[in-house]
């Protein structure tokens, strides 16, 4: 595999992978290799594919066609509780009706750790992933009384909990104020885990991905480094727009300044939504 | 990486109750609940018209464990140990299975308001139930009860899936249109066949009553609650696992459809049981997880052995009331319990405002 560069990271392989819903190939064929110890971006339109990619790597859901390989051993024949001790899976969007402080949410990420009565051998789990993620100020707060920014921070510090191997995040900057999205993908990309977030904000992947993964129509059209991926041609392909990808003054990473829509875009690469 | 600014300004963690901080002893709690619910049998027994003393029940029931105490005159030793323990020690097991299933139902569900009787289990096991009584269908009654209850749980999940997931809203809907299948069914059943006092025989019980308990009811529903008690309370950290929902559960590591099927099917095996021996009894366990969590927080290892003791303690003391209030009449208690239950679960409706409820 020779890609690990990292004691963190873990190999991801992604071999042919595809699965059906409703008779459609919702993704289909897709190879790709997430760098390990670095933050991925998972992109493309609504309906493209991502998130059922996501649930395919996080042996969520089972391949029709190929295999994802973490570390050569497939997610899908993975033991639940072996899975769940390797692979952290942040969920868009996840709330819940249940009276629970943060310290309990995050405490949710030691389940596969848990014996039947619910001893666990690493009691120190939780404070350390408050911690990392920034948290440990809202451990007492009422899960009900966050912000999105801190909900979302507090999820990803009971992703840590499970001390995974392999972090995968579902749109984690939806509905974040600018700052909030900017210090949770940050932090993301700072943990040095190899990671998958599905995004749609291009120029959050482009300054925060190490690698870019673009689906459209449940196929993989691009994969490499931002700034090798993401063109005015490849935007206007996958998305039907277009745009101008200038160089940020700063950091030197694309930044995409979006036209209006193109008036007549290539209907194939359209998607039905 | 630190805590740099993730929101807008808001008043800090000094504003908010540190509640994990000092929880309650879960031992502390049991022993406490324990304590209470002894007290509440030897004081619930002694209450009505025959003026017993809570020392005579005490050495009544004393003296049928073989205890070397004190005789009790024998009407009273009689009214002890053949009318009103059988009686209490019932709705004890049947509010304690009650508080139980709602909270394993709401769990699963992830609808705070899920419990058996809303999700149709209780209706479905009162229809098998009432077949027994009376069409006369050669079935035990409990068999019956847990057979109607299962096939209302089938019923009510079948209806509410959508793919592979399990919505808190749909649950309920769902339940709701069985319950009211069971119900119109249910009278059918009755207005095709009963005559005379059967009507109100039957009324009563599927209001809830635990009017007719014997020993033989203690028996099946203290078995019911202990049995089903025990594996659900094995089952407590894969509960806890369902906070977020199915998909979190199962990047949890927990197999989901398993879990739901084999805790649902308990939870039916428990309302049979139940409802065989008292009929429908509603909102106990609607509010009573809802009231216990306040005191032992969410985790399912806590709250599920002190929500049963909670629910044991209630429904003795509003069967009691049931039984008391308009002496020499008797209310059906699902009466009482709604009357109690409701005002107890708009309270705490109003006190989760900040929580998104549905």
């Amino acid at each position: 595999m020779g890609l690990s560069s990292d004691a963190a990271g873990v190999d991801v392989r992604i071999v042919g992978a595809g699965t059906t819903l409703g008779g459609r190939w919702v993704v289909d064929g897709v190879d790709a290799t997430p760098p390990a110890g670095a933050l991925t971006g998972l992109l493309g339109p609504n309906g493209a594919g991502k998130t059922t990619l996501l649930r395919l790597v996080a042996g969520l859901l089972n391949p029709e066609a190929g295999a994802v390989l973490v570390d050569d051993s497939p997610v899908h024949a993975l033991a639940r509780r072996e899975r769940a001790r390797r692979i952290a899976f942040v969920e868009q969007e996840s709330a819940s009706t249940v009276p629970l402080t943060v310290r309990e949410v995050v405490a949710l990420g030691r389940i596969p750790f848990r014996s039947l009565w619910g001893a666990d051998d690493d009691e120190d789990a939780v404070p350390r992933a408050l911690r990392s993620a920034g948290a440990e100020h809202l451990a007492d707060r009422a899960w009900s009384t966050l912000s999105g920014g801190e909900r979302q921070r507090v999820h990803v510090a009971r992703a840590l909990a499970q001390q995974p191997s392999l972090l995968l995040l579902d749109e984690p900057t939806n509905h974040l104020d600018i700052s909030a999205q900017l210090s949770l993908l940050a932090f993301v990309r700072d943990l040095r885990i190899t990671s998958v977030a599905a995004l749609h904000d291009l120029n959050l992947a482009a300054a925060f991905c190490e690698h870019v993964l673009v689906l459209s129509a449940g196929r993989l059209v691009a994969a490499g480094h931002p700034s090798e991926v993401l063109t005015a041609d490849l935007v206007r392909d996958v998305y039907g727009v277009e745009s101008d990808v200038l160089t940020h003054p700063r950091t030197g990473r694309p930044v995409i300044a979006f036209h209006e829509p193109a008036p007549d875009p290539d209907p194939t690469s359209k998607e039905p939504s | 990486m630190t805590r740099e600014t993730t929101t807008e300004p808001r008043p800090t963690g000094a504003t908010q109750p540190a509640r994990a901080a000092r929880r309650v002893p879960l031992a502390t709690l049991v022993v406490v609940g324990l304590v209470l619910l002894v007290a509440t049998v030897l004081v619930t027994v002694a209450i009505g018209p025959a003026g017993l003393s809570p020392g005579e029940v005490a050495r009544s029931i004393g003296g049928h464990l073989g205890f070397d105490v004190a005789p009790v005159p024998r009407l009273h030793d009689a009214i002890v140990w053949e009318l009103r323990l059988p009686r209490v020690l019932t709705a004890a097991a049947v509010g304690a299975g009650l508080a139980l299933a709602g909270a394993v139902m709401q769990s699963l569900t992830r609808n705070p308001l899920a419990d058996p009787y809303l999700l149709g289990l209780s209706s479905g096991a009162s229809l098998g139930a009432v077949a027994v009584l009376v069409v006369g269908v050669s079935l035990l009654l409990p068999v019956a009860a847990f057979a109607g209850a299962l096939l209302a749980l089938v019923a009510t999940l079948a209806l509410a899936r959508t793919g592979r997931t399990l919505t808190p809203s749909r649950a309920v809907l769902a339940g709701l249109a069985v319950s009211q299948l069971c119900a119109a069914l249910t009278s059918l059943v009755i207005f095709w066949t009963a005559t005379g006092d059967s009507y109100r025989e039957i009324l009563s019980w599927l209001l809830g009553s635990l009017a007719g308990s014997t020993w033989q009811s203690v028996a099946i529903a203290g078995v019911a609650v202990l049995v089903v008690g025990a594996i659900v309370l094995t089952q407590g950290v894969r509960l806890d696992a369902f906070a977020f929902g199915d998909t979190a559960a199962a990047a949890l590591g927990i197999d989901v459809d398993r879990t739901r099927w084999v805790l649902m099917t308990l939870v039916a095996l428990l309302t049979g049981a139940m409802v065989a021996v008292s009929g429908a009894i509603g909102f106990v366990g609607l509010v009573l997880p809802h009231a216990v969590v306040a005191l032992t927080g969410p985790a399912h290892r806590r709250l599920l052995p002190v929500a049963a003791l909670a629910g044991a303690i209630f429904l003795v003391w509003a069967d009691t009331l049931a039984r008391t209030v308009f002496d020499p009449r008797e209310l059906p208690v699902g009466i009482v319990t709604a009357i109690v239950g409701v005002p107890v679960f708009a309270v705490l409706l109003r006190r989760r405002q900040g929580a998104s409820w549905g």
